[in-house]
């Protein structure tokens, strides 16, 4: 099934090379979870990132469904 | 007294005197400084019932004990006075360099009081204390206003000063230091000048002398380091300052748009930090002292919004950007340089032309009396409006009065997005439920610096919170907005306190932050005891606003009757009833929001 996974600021940099803008849609296995999916690229599952679900804030064991789209950002003061 | 200078200087406007007084030490023990002291004697020598522009209203500009040592950030400043935007305290905050060079005269307060005849400045070298006519500078805007001091006296002097907005008496009016910083927030600019009073110009090379000077220096140091390395590896504060938040308020859907009607906006990747970064970012630029660098240094190299300033930031961004709908990023930085140059908050200025822009279109103000047309997405129609703001021209002259008095008189008091009649800044508390109970409950009206509780709901710091829950927040909101009150006292910025001189658990705690005011002063503070005090400020202040008649701690009606139609919040609205009850019954106020006789008396206060 196919889901988007955005990696807003500076994790954009973790995308693969020559990927537009801060956002790909990936091919996963029916059963991923919201962690494996953005393990893909490297972002740290610790607490020095921040990881949603559509927005929403979830257990990073949550599985995906189709058409759904995870974001990460490093977590950082804000503005 | 180590720290802190233990002298204040008063300044008579009316009677063109001044004079210097000791501080109590035990008052900046008991109130910390910055915020805590300022707030103190205007409690003490202000009636809240006063009206905020008459002379008998008083303005406390506030340097705290850690301002002009070697913490980082150690850089803050702080006016203090009777808000004429929400009629109860204001205490706006900035950096920028002028804080250093206001505590490096000498003194950690001056008061200022009455009101002049004819324009006037101040000039502070040190003992050196003088008000000087202004006729030469009243009418100029802030940038002009500066460079005309400095030469006037010296590069070396610093200046705080107002522009016509604050000449004017728009109650969204500013205290711009060092050009591009901002005292922004309740009408601060309109109270200086309602004194006559056009600038304060501070040179002076008093550092404060520290209780251990070598210890205090290699916690710096170490904080600074432990700074430095975050933003080695890449931090988001450094590459785009706070511009990199749109992405992620529009992610979580709490990106105000158009005047809080969405809360996401189809044109986000235009004005966000990437654009920013891409198309006009020359570089960052620190305050006086800051390992971060936040600040943004930019230039629209040509094309009708040319120019060259500092900004945006995310407040602004979200403001005049996609609370107005602009998707115009050159047009929406010109924006923003004229507010600075005019003396403004972005934010009150956005919102208000935002809520305009929703009466306009929805039929409730005509277009004979707007001038214009001013719909949502019109950049140019934004910026005129903001000129005219400034110098109250035509429709302008409803828009200085803020969001709420505007849509009061236009008979739609439920579209302006306020509390205490003061604009909301760019988290949809919708979507973001411990917001929205400190926008209702915060001294000065709606702000983030009141107690940013979306440093855990939003950005994980220093741990991740559900922002759609109420759980808990009523703790959580009560332990920032003491939090912060104490970051203000002390001098220091939020964006470095917050990570690197708190301990990182849920409930931030101060250790790192008492150790420094200890090496600093010489107190021996523990962290319970600064917190105490911390909420001591709270509450003075809370009494202030109480009696200046600001009672009631509620949301506009969007807020509580109008569901997010949009995003990750869609369909949800504050429920602050869920929240409110435990916040009153945590603070040990009664159910009317007064502190109770045992809470004052366990604070003495």
């Amino acid at each position: 099934m196919k889901i988007t996974v955005k990696l807003l600021a500076n994790y954009k940099d973790l995308l693969p090379p020559g990927s537009v803008g801060n956002t790909i849609e990936i091919e996963v296995p029916r059963g991923t979870t919201v962690a494996e999916a953005v393990s893909r690229f490297e972002v740290p599952l610790d607490d020095s990132s921040v990881i949603v679900l559509n927005g929403l804030t979830v257990d990073l064991n949550t599985p995906v469904s189709e058409g759904d789209t995870v974001a990460a950002f490093s977590a950082i003061a804000g503005g | 007294m180590y720290g802190w200078h233990g002298r204040l200087l008063r300044i008579n406007l009316t009677t063109q005197t001044t004079s210097i007084e000791d501080i109590d030490p035990q008052v900046c023990r008991d109130f910390i400084g910055g915020r805590g002291v300022a707030m103190y004697y205007l409690s003490k020598e202000v009636d809240p019932t006063v009206d905020p522009l008459a002379p008998e209203n008083k303005m406390i500009f506030a340097a705290g004990p850690l301002t002009a040592t070697p913490a980082p950030t150690g850089n803050r400043y702080m006016v203090v006075t009777k808000s004429p935007l929400t009629g109860a305290v204001a205490h706006s905050n900035s950096g920028g360099e002028f804080p250093t060079w206001m505590k490096r005269t000498g003194f950690d307060l001056f008061i200022f009081e009455g009101r002049a005849e004819s324009p006037m400045y101040l000039l502070v070298n040190e003992d050196q204390v003088e008000l000087r006519p202004a006729g030469h500078l009243w009418g100029k805007d802030t940038h002009e206003t500066t460079d005309l001091l400095k030469a006037e006296h010296s590069d070396e002097a610093r200046v705080a000063c107002i522009g016509p907005a604050g000449e004017n008496l728009a109650l969204m009016a500013a205290i711009i230091n060092d050009k591009h910083r901002a005292a922004a927030r309740s009408g601060v600019g309109a109270v200086m000048g309602s004194k006559n009073l056009k600038a304060v110009v501070a040179l002076g090379t008093k550092n404060p002398p520290l209780h251990d000077a070598e210890g205090m220096r290699s916690l710096s140091v170490d904080t600074s380091k432990n700074v430095g390395a975050d933003v080695k590896k890449g931090s988001n504060m450094r590459t785009y300052g706070t511009s990199y938040v749109p992405a992620v308020t529009n992610t979580l859907g709490i990106f105000p748009t158009y005047n809080f009607q969405q809360g996401t906006f189809e044109h986000t990747d235009k004005i966000d930090g990437e654009a920013l970064k891409n198309q006009y970012l020359i570089r960052p630029t620190p305050c006086y002292r800051c390992p971060l660098s936040c600040g943004r240094l930019t230039e629209v190299p040509d094309g009708p919004y040319k120019g060259k300033g500092e900004g945006p930031e995310y407040e602004t961004i979200s403001s005049l950007g996609s609370g107005c709908g602009v998707s115009d990023l050159a047009a929406l930085i010109k924006a923003n340089y004229l507010c600075n140059e005019y003396g403004m908050d972005t934010i009150g200025t956005g919102m208000t032309i935002a809520a305009a822009m929703e009466l306009y279109e929805k039929g409730y103000v005509p277009e004979d009396v707007v001038g214009m047309s001013l719909k949502f997405g019109d950049h140019d129609a934004m910026i005129a409006m903001i000129r005219k703001m400034a110098y109250r021209e035509g429709f302008g002259d409803d828009l200085a009065q803020g969001s709420y008095r505007l849509c009061e008189k236009y008979g739609h008091p439920e579209i302006a997005v306020t509390t205490r009649k003061q604009e909301f800044p760019g988290y949809d508390p919708r979507g973001s439920q411990g917001m929205g109970l400190l926008y209702a409950t915060s001294n000065k009206g709606a702000s983030h610096m009141e107690g940013d509780v979306a440093y855990e709901e939003v950005f994980g710091v220093p741990v991740k919170e559900n922002p759609l829950t109420t759980e808990g927040k009523a703790e959580l909101v009560k332990h920032f907005e003491d939090s912060f009150a104490l970051i203000d006292s002390a001098g220091l910025c939020v964006f470095v306190a917050l990570r690197y001189v708190f301990s990182k658990e849920r409930k931030i705690w101060p250790e790192r932050l008492t150790e420094m005011m200890n090496l600093t002063t010489g107190i021996g503070y523990t962290p319970e005891e600064i917190m105490k005090s911390a909420e001591r400020i709270y509450n003075i202040e809370r009494m202030f606003l109480l009696k200046a008649g600001s009672t009631e701690d509620t949301l506009p009606y969007r807020m509580l009757h109008e569901p997010l139609p949009d995003g990750p919040a869609a369909g949800r609205v504050v429920e602050l009833d869920k929240m409110l009850p435990e916040f009153y019954q945590l603070r040990g106020w009664d159910a009317q929001g007064w502190p109770t006789k045992e809470k004052l008396a366990e604070l003495g206060l």
